[in-house]
């Protein structure tokens, strides 16, 4: 199966996974850390667990508290999480050095 | 946490979307609903909640749209309108619901109207005859009016009778209950042997009107053409057509009693609840005028100006202004309020003897050494000469139609095409489903997943065009019950050009138009679509037959 599309905003999921890889992280948290809202976060997850990149878990916290879903990148997700990151990172810091080029 | 209204809202919300999302986004969709109970501030749930929405009813419709998309759905690709799927009760709510709000629409009384107006292109395709038949509501006044005597609805079902002798005798009775109404001789067309005796009548009752005049001259004028014997130049006219315009020349006023139609018409359709706006405007929109007045009164007002110019030539100045103002002060008489197209007609022919007639005033004035008037007559003209540029104009625009009214026309017609038949489509498909699962109880009908689809495709198709038709058509319901309420008929000849191309069956006006073309490339354009997507529908539901005969 190819990989899916990387947009900026799977970039930033990708990055928040990438910082605590063991984790398994809960949607909520997710979408305050990345600033993303339900209906562009999910699509994002749904799309990564399609490709196998991500793998879900339901975990029960306390009483009262409904079970929760929780993920994680799969070894494959977070190979393709740290090129995707890693290539972006580069291409940022060249059209930086560009620009830094043409003022000089 | 205690739940307030707007969490509740958005837990119920996110569980409805779950009962429609496929089987395969389930997790996804239970996994936001739970972070709800996490979630800090209820505004914060509540946008939570409808972003979580949004995702599954897409994925919901791409079930649907595209079979296999969702390959691990359960219950297979016919999922949303299978027997064993929470859907089919679904769907046959969703299907009441839409029949009974199409059904609620006809507690409006402006959309049980428009409806009429929308079959009016039947009864256009259906009626060669002429005269026209009386319509049933109109002939029930007539029967109510002649059992309490009321002479006003006499007098509103006279002015409506196309058969002629039916009108007089109406015209007669409703004259005798009530002899204010003598004016009625004047709108109502009467039997060839009548006309004599109700001009004299309108004369006595009201000696300075031009009106009864120009009603003799026409008449006249018919019967010259009907036994072919038109004369060639004004100056051939018989004594009779002579002397009759010139009383008309020299009456004091042009009164079409128009203001007493409107009047009566206004308290007897309130009176009675008359709500067939064809019938109202019927005796409304055109001014109450003899065919013939126009080009009478411009032939008369040229022979009048021609022996002007005849006794000026023999230096009788004081014969020739004599004949000039008598056009003149006819003119002043005739300056028409501009309200309606016919005057605007009239005023093209009349405005130009008018015109030459102010020009040789004031010349004879300038010549007598009279420049006040001499200038005063050369303003008039040029007054004339300028409105008559306008009216050309307003009545070129006039004549064109408003695209605006066409197009909501086409809309109130294609609406009341689609509504009979979604109606009894719907009607049909209920009466089957019933009929095979011998009950009337929601919860104990079943339907197969294509019978579902016609149902729901039979109860949307409804509940579109009866909005459609009651949008389009409200705000010429709002015009006649303004006219009715007020009086107010400044728009009034804008419904009746509505109503003009309601009464054209659809399809019949959108070759020679371009603006009708542009209706009829969306309405084309628009039913490609829905074929489109009965193709989809099709290919999902047999998608669906094939899987459910593999397995």
């Amino acid at each position: 199966m190819k990989a899916p599309r990387i947009s900026s905003q799977t970039l930033r999921v990708l990055e928040q996974f990438v910082e605590r890889p063991s984790t398994w992280r809960y949607g909520y948290e997710l979408s305050r850390e990345t600033a993303l809202k339900s209906g562009t976060l999910y699509p994002i997850l749904m799309r990564l667990a399609n490709y196998s990149l991500l793998e879900t878990k339901w975990v029960t916290t306390h009483d009262g508290v409904p079970p929760r879903h929780t993920y994680r990148l799969t070894p494959k997700g977070l190979a393709l999480a740290r090129t995707s990151l890693g290539q972006s990172r580069s291409r940022r810091k060249s059209r930086q050095l560009a620009l830094s080029g043409r003022e000089t | 946490m205690p739940k307030t209204y707007l969490r509740r809202f958005a837990i119920l919300l996110l569980r409805a979307a779950i009962r429609i999302a496929p089987h395969d986004t389930l997790d996804w969709g239970n996994a936001m609903l739970n972070e709800l109970s996490c979630m800090e501030g209820d505004w914060a749930a509540l946008w939570w909640a409808i972003g979580g929405a949004r995702v599954l009813t897409k994925h919901a419709l791409l079930s649907i749209i595209i079979p296999g998309n969702h390959p691990r759905t359960v219950s297979g690709p016919g999922a949303l309108f299978a027997k064993e799927n929470s859907m089919r009760k679904a769907t046959l709510s969703v299907i009441a619901a839409c029949a009974a709000a199409s059904f609620l629409f006809l507690l409006a009384p402006a959309f049980r109207q428009g409806f009429a107006v929308s079959q009016m292109q039947w009864h256009a395709m259906t009626t060669h005859s002429w005269p026209r038949s009386v319509s049933p509501a109109l002939k029930t006044l007539e029967q109510q009016a002649e059992k309490t005597h009321d002479a006003e609805a006499l007098a509103f079902v006279a002015l409506r009778t196309p058969n002629q002798t039916e009108s007089t005798r109406l015209a007669d009775e409703a004259v005798q209950l009530d002899p204010k109404l003598v004016w009625l001789y004047a709108t109502v067309a009467p039997k060839p042997s009548e006309a004599e005796d109700w001009i004299r009548k309108l004369e006595q009752w009201d000696p300075q009107n031009a009106l009864p005049h120009f009603i003799e001259a026409e008449n006249i004028d018919i019967a010259q053409a009907l036994t072919g014997k038109v004369p060639q130049h004004t100056s051939d006219e018989s004594p009779a057509w002579q002397n009759t315009m010139a009383a008309a020349f020299r009456s004091t006023k042009l009164d079409d009693y128009h203001d007493r139609l409107k009047a009566l018409d206004r308290r007897v359709v309130a009176q009675h609840d008359f709500g067939d706006p064809y019938q109202v405007l019927e005796g409304e929109c055109e001014p109450c005028w003899p065919s013939y007045l126009s080009s009478d009164a411009s032939r008369y007002a040229k022979s009048m100006l021609e022996s002007g110019e005849a006794l000026e030539a023999h230096g009788d100045r004081k014969g020739a202004l004599k004949k000039y103002l008598a056009v003149a002060r006819f003119g002043q008489m005739m300056t028409p309020d501009g309200d309606f197209l016919m005057d605007r007609i009239f005023s093209l022919v009349v405005n130009r003897p008018l015109k030459e007639n102010y020009q040789r005033l004031a010349s004879l004035y300038q010549k007598q050494g009279e420049n006040e008037q001499a200038e005063l007559y050369a303003l008039l003209a040029r007054k004339a000469a300028q409105s008559e540029g306008d009216y050309r104009i307003l009545a070129r625009q006039e004549a064109a139609g408003d695209a605006v009214t066409r197009w909501n026309a086409s809309l109130v017609e294609v609406s009341g095409l689609l509504m009979p038949f979604s109606a009894g489509l719907l009607l049909i498909w209920a009466l089957a489903v019933i009929a095979k699962n011998k009950s009337l109880r929601l919860t104990a009908l079943r339907a197969s997943s294509g019978t579902l689809a016609l149902g729901l495709s039979s109860a949307i198709g409804l509940l579109l065009s009866s909005a459609v038709l009651y949008v389009s058509y409200r705000p010429y319901a709002e015009i006649f019950q303004q006219f009715i309420r007020t009086g107010n008929d400044r728009r009034i000849p804008e419904f009746g050009e509505f109503l003009d191309y309601t009464q054209t069956p659809l399809g019949a006006h959108g070759l020679w138009n371009q603006a009708d073309f542009v209706f009829y490339f969306w309405l084309r354009v628009s039913a490609l679509c829905v074929l489109a997507l009965l193709f989809v529908v099709i290919r999902h539901l047999a998608h669906h037959h094939r899987a459910a005969t593999t397995t």
